[in-house]
């Protein structure tokens, strides 16, 4: 404090009206400041408080307007209300800009009559005596650095501390290959894999022998609960199916390394979505449709149009229910994913009936992020999702259109009218082309760098063929092979659709088949697993019996064989690879 | 004494020397950064193709009453009798009632021309930069209401408080000769 | 009626399907044929004509001009705070505190790191105007034209003296502040001086709740301990003190000579007289030399430790960056640590950018963080290590003085000396003579 002698003679009966008159001054105008902005701080509060809730009363009276558009009564109180609320809110607009002049102004007026009062007190300037200002001097030195220095540390530990707690989450190395593009060698994660072309790379060599009955070459078989025809999926460690009959929807877990059934978790009913009565046949089932998981969930579509995501640990994240599809034999297509977009191709009775439609959906949320509406019948086959000509594209085929969307929005990006008939069969990419099927009549080759209608444009080439109704062809970029139900296996030149040969094999065929390090991989309903060199021509190398009938088409992943039968899941491989 | 002056001397020197760097060191950032500089001083302004209309610009501006408001682009407008950006999503009627307004502060009027075209048009005292008509606009009409700072009202601060709100990152610095960023016909 | 509107609302929003969401119309140009009507165009206000930016730059010349005149030729602490409430009411109410040369700190950081901006000439000036002034006068700026300091210097009415010690580890924390201010400004990622600015809020009349509450404290601190920002959070002011220590001329107490009366001593509210400095005996004088041999050493030590702790500190740091804490939100939402998307997500999500990308570019971030963290971090050692050396320094000090650094320029203390009267013809030369 300045001095330590109360000087009262510094105010002298002179000064004493001044004095009194500042601090009226002072007091006068700190209890207008204080008034008014108690006044700004209450509309401040309103504007916040009572205010808010009348517009929540608007919105909800707005609605039952909308409900009743007739009474007349309503629209009336909905408009008084609605211009009390817009009148309050330019009232405290101006308010606001009014009460903070006035406080301005009173201020003003309150800091001159401060400062006025303070020059009434101020004091004469009295040093003390008896004061050694070296040691003074020294102690505070002494006294600072220490400060100084514990300042220092305090600033260090509080900042460790923070480095501790708070940190960037996202991976800061490299990435660990678990992003919403999938894609990895180590993951088989939708049907017939990347671009469902059910082509396999594996840099040593795929198994091609192994016995059901004897368990050679098995590395473990377990039981599925519920049976259905969809594929298994694979995500490194974990192997995922769904399965389902008419009261119930599952999705299981299994580890990839020991078989051992991790998790399986409940599809609930939804109420309106199942309100019509579900009739599939008995060949498609309830759970035809592949699952999809983009590392972090697993997605599953059922037969009566429920669609449910799992996390890894089985919880299911949500679920919504599509509506039960019109389908002649029972909804089959598989799911696709395309970052964080679940695709669906939702085809259903005839093209006049205006139902198909692709829906994209929120794989965080289950929202319904797009759908495009599609001029197509019922189809069976999957969507597959591509990049080509410089952009991403999912191909749809269906009658009578093969149709390419923009999966970020569900735009159409182009359409060929050259398929027809009931299709099951998925398109597969080979790089130059996409090649579809219409059953029994014919092989489509289209590119994809087109816009709009490229019937007449972009269709490569569109041959006569005997084409499969359920089995999806495989391409090594030259050649595609085509497996009919009846074991008719064909190779066609991808360049202009030509023949080259024709096989013909024991068996039957649900499955479609694979291209495992250049071999052919074919699976029967028998369980057998047919595997020759396509090098120059058809030329049988092994036959691998199962011993239980398969339907599913078998996934590859970490250079093993995963095939679903109709009672287990088998893993095939040799063990020295674990 | 003579200690001291010595002292004194060295620290003087160094006093000096000090100082004729801290000259030189200030004129040389002056004339580095004039060489850098701009013809134009800079305001910020909303990208209308990135903004979102999430509602942030009416809530986060320093002004009680944001800069930001609403514009509409005529020349893309498509002159609808039913304008997603005037009418709720479930209007009663087809008229100007309040009840049936997007707007919650009215501040868009509808002026019929000829059948079936309507005109729309925004008062900007009304305005609060709430973006709900942009939303509507966007979502299902043409996109020709757009959200943009206002530079009769604006501070220019040096941060503005929404874009640092903003969550697409729609606000931009751009020179202060042609501040605004208009909504113009496209032709795919 | 309703129901066809609804149709017809749902079949829009079906047959958007064909995207647009760039400007493609859904809906024809209109045509009218029966008015003639013509389209009108948005209504635009016209550019920003802001010719007083340059005015201010002109005003804060004069201002400084007319600071340096009054503190160090007029010595009149009535004519500086008159040109202090001008200040207040120019720089502060009407230009409303905005560009001021504490915030252009953060331009001319931006404007050397970043090749994209440009500083404005007007915001160079105002960095550079009150650094030239204090590299002649010392610290005029301060006292008569910065309206922050003229808002704390009002309301300092009953001040206290603060002690040396406390002062010294407080201002620490203006250094950090400094510190980060210029990282976050030179990776692009806040301008925090003006985020932070307390007193903004009342120049506009409006702001920030918290910023209010904020200013109010530090006001209401202010009454008691004077100028509490400029002291212990001005990063500008930081800069000043260090240019002031060397400036050609200083704020003197008296005009002439000091004749040790000690009237002064307790005369600035902001305690930046320091008393002449008195003999040290053999034994300390030896003690404080091998200390401060012992403290030269430590600097490179503290400049590395503090390096490094930058370095540490860049995961915190960068979380002030907008892109990595996208790229927080986009990891959390995809790991499913957190259940909704919020609007940046989805916006992002809707670039079409892959989300490793994010990563990839927001890991960059956070290294140009560690980077900075380095140099910041690294400077802040060099700070501490030379603030102990300047502690452990005998100054030669003969007279009472006004602390180089420290001092304001209020012009408070000049009334309390003797001399001072006897100029002002006050006093009779007599009592100035032993």
């Amino acid at each position: 404090m300045v001095g330590s002698v109360d000087n009262n003679s510094v105010e002298g009966n002179a000064g004493d009206v001044f004095y009194r008159t500042a601090v009226r001054t002072a007091v006068l105008s700190g209890l207008f400041c204080l008034i008014v902005g108690g006044f700004l701080i209450y509309n401040y509060v309103m504007r916040t408080g009572a205010d808010e809730r009348r517009v929540n009363e608007l919105d909800e009276l707005k609605v039952e307007v909308q409900n009743k558009p007739d009474d007349e009564q309503l629209i009336a109180r909905f408009r008084k209300l609605d211009l009390q609320v817009r009148k309050t809110r330019v009232r405290r607009l101006d308010f606001s800009r009014r009460g903070g002049y006035l406080l301005f102004g009173g201020a003003i007026v309150f800091f001159a009559g401060l400062l006025w009062v303070v020059s009434f007190r101020r004091k004469v300037a009295y040093p003390k005596g008896g004061i050694d200002y070296d040691e003074i001097q020294i102690r505070e030195s002494a006294l600072s650095r220490r400060s100084v220095g514990v300042g220092a540390i305090g600033l260090a530990v509080a900042g460790l501390l923070l480095a501790i707690t708070i940190g960037p989450e996202f991976p800061t190395g490299a990435s660990d290959g678990l992003t919403l593009s999938g894609g990895l060698v180590e993951t088989w994660s939708s049907f017939r894999g990347l671009g469902g072309s059910g082509v396999y790379e594996w840099k040593d060599e795929v198994s091609s022998s192994w016995n059901g009955k004897s368990g050679e070459g098995i590395i473990w078989k377990s039981e599925v609960s519920l049976s259905g025809y969809g594929s298994p999926i694979v995500w490194k460690d974990r192997v995922f199916v769904s399965g389902a009959d008419a009261n119930s929807r599952e999705v299981y877990c299994f580890d990839a390394v020991s078989g051992e059934r991790l998790w399986a978790s409940v599809l609930p009913k939804i109420a309106e979505a199942n309100a019509v009565e579900l009739e599939v046949m008995e060949d498609t089932g309830y759970a035809a449709s592949t699952m999809v998981s983009d590392g972090r969930r697993v997605c599953a579509i059922f037969a009566n149009g429920n669609v449910g995501c799992f996390n890894f640990e089985g919880k299911r994240l949500w679920s919504v229910g599509l509506g039960v599809p019109d389908s002649t034999y029972g909804y089959a297509s598989s799911l696709a994913i395309y970052r964080n977009i679940l695709l669906i191709q939702y085809d259903q009775s005839y093209a006049d009936a205006g139902k198909s439609v692709i829906k994209g959906l929120n794989v965080l949320t289950g929202d319904i992020l797009w759908q495009t509406p599609r001029p197509v019948s019922s189809s069976w086959c999957s969507p597959i999702v591509i990049k080509a000509a410089g952009r991403e594209q999912v191909i749809t085929c269906s009658d009578p259109l093969m149709i390419a969307y923009d999966p970020n929005n569900g735009a159409e990006l182009w359409r060929a009218d050259c398929l027809g008939g009931e299709i099951a069969s998925s398109p597969i990419y080979t790089g130059e082309v996409v090649i579809g099927l219409e059953p029994y009549t014919k092989l489509v080759g289209v590119r994809p760098d087109g816009h709009g209608d490229v019937t007449k444009t972009h269709v490569a080439w569109s041959v006569d063929a005997g084409a499969p109704d359920i089995c999806s062809p495989v391409s090594n970029g030259e050649l595609v092979f085509l497996l009919t139900t009846d074991g008719t296996l064909s190779c066609f030149k991808v360049s202009d659709g030509s023949a080259v040969w024709e096989h013909q094999l024991k068996g039957d065929f649900k499955a479609s088949p694979s291209l495992v390090n250049g071999r052919l991989y074919i699976l029967s309903e028998q369980g057998v697993m047919i595997i020759a060199d396509i090098s120059a021509g058809f030329s049988e190398l092994a036959q691998c019996a199962l011993g239980e009938r398969c339907y599913a088409s078998p996934a590859f992943a970490d250079g093993r064989i995963y095939i679903r039968g109709v009672k287990n899941l088998y893993c095939i491989g040799s063990d020295s690879k674990r | 004494m003579a200690e001291d002056s010595k002292r004194s001397g060295r620290r003087g020197f160094l006093r000096d020397g000090l100082w004729g760097a801290v000259v030189a060191g200030i004129g040389g950032l002056g004339g580095f950064l004039l060489r850098k500089n701009s013809k134009d001083d800079t305001v910020w302004q909303i990208d209308p193709y990135t903004c979102i209309a999430c509602g942030n610009c009416a809530t986060h501006c320093v002004l009680e009453d944001s800069a930001v408001k609403c514009v509409h682009a005529y020349a893309v407008c498509g002159y609808c009798r039913i304008c997603f950006g005037f009418f709720g999503p479930e209007p009663a009627n087809i008229d100007t009632g309040a009840e049936n307004q997007l707007c919650p502060t009215g501040a868009i009027s509808r002026t019929f021309i000829e059948d079936p075209y309507y005109e729309y048009s925004i008062d900007e005292e009304l305005c609060n930069g709430c973006g709900k008509c942009v939303k509507g606009c966007n979502a299902f009409g043409n996109g020709s209401l757009f959200l943009q700072v206002r530079h009769d009202r604006c501070v220019n601060c040096n941060e503005c408080s929404i874009a640092v709100a903003c969550p697409t990152g729609a606000f931009r610095r751009v020179s202060a000769k042609e501040p605004y960023i208009v909504k113009s016909v496209r032709h795919a | 009626m309703r129901r066809f509107l609804i149709f017809m609302y749902f079949s829009t929003f079906l047959s958007v399907g064909a995207g647009a969401v760039l400007g493609a119309e859904r809906f024809p140009p209109p045509e009218f044929v029966e008015t003639h009507h013509q389209i009108p165009s948005p209504t635009l206000p016209g550019p920003r004509v802001d010719v007083y930016e340059y005015l201010d730059v002109v005003v804060l010349a004069a201002a400084l001009c007319l600071s340096s005149y009054l503190v160090l030729k007029r010595r009149s602490r009535k004519w500086i705070l008159g040109l202090m409430l001008f200040s207040l009411g120019y720089f502060g109410f009407w230009r409303q505190g905005c560009v001021c040369p504490i915030g252009a700190i953060q331009n001319v950081t931006l404007s050397l790191f970043d090749s994209d901006y440009a500083i404005p000439l007007t915001a160079l000036l105002f960095f550079l105007l009150p650094l030239l002034f204090t590299l002649f006068f010392g610290r005029t700026f301060c006292a008569a034209v910065c309206p922050l300091g003229a808002m704390q210097d009002l309301v300092a009415l009953k001040p206290m003296k603060v002690a040396r010690w406390l002062e010294s580890g407080l201002r620490l924390l203006a250094w950090v502040y400094l510190g980060s201010a210029v990282l976050f400004a030179a990776t692009g990622s806040a301008f925090v001086i003006c985020r932070y600015d307390p007193f903004v809020a009342f120049f506009r009349f409006s702001g920030s709740v918290n910023m209010i509450v904020v200013g109010l404290c530090l006001l209401g601190v202010g009454v008691f301990i004077g100028r509490p920002y400029c002291r212990f959070l001005c990063p500008y002011g930081l800069i000043l003190r260090q240019i002031s220590r060397i400036s050609k001329w200083r704020v003197t107490i008296t005009p002439d000579e000091c004749i040790k009366c000690r009237l002064c001593e307790d005369s600035c509210p902001y305690g930046a007289i320091r008393e002449p400095s008195g003999q040290w005996d053999r034994e300390y004088y030896v003690k404080s030399k091998k200390r401060l041999g012992i403290l030269i050493c430590l600097v490179p030590v503290l400049v590395f430790l503090g390096g490094l702790g930058g370095w540490l500190l860049r995961g915190v740091t960068s979380e002030v960056n907008s892109r990595v804490r996208l790229a927080d939100r986009i990891y959390m939402e995809e790991t499913g640590q957190v259940e909704d998307t919020i609007d940046a997500s989805d916006a992002f999500r809707s670039t079409g950018v892959k989300a490793e990308v994010l990563y990839e570019e927001s890991a960059g971030i956070v290294d140009s963080f560690g980077r900075g963290g380095w140099f910041v971090g690294g400077f802040l050692g060099l700070v501490v290590g030379l603030k102990l050396i300047g502690l452990s320094v005998k100054r030669g000090r003969s007279d009472y003085e006004a602390e180089r650094a420290s001092c304001v320029a209020c012009g408070r203390c000049f009334e309390y000396c003797p001399r001072e009267q006897v100029r002002l013809k006050n006093l009779r030369e007599a009592v100035g003579k032993a």
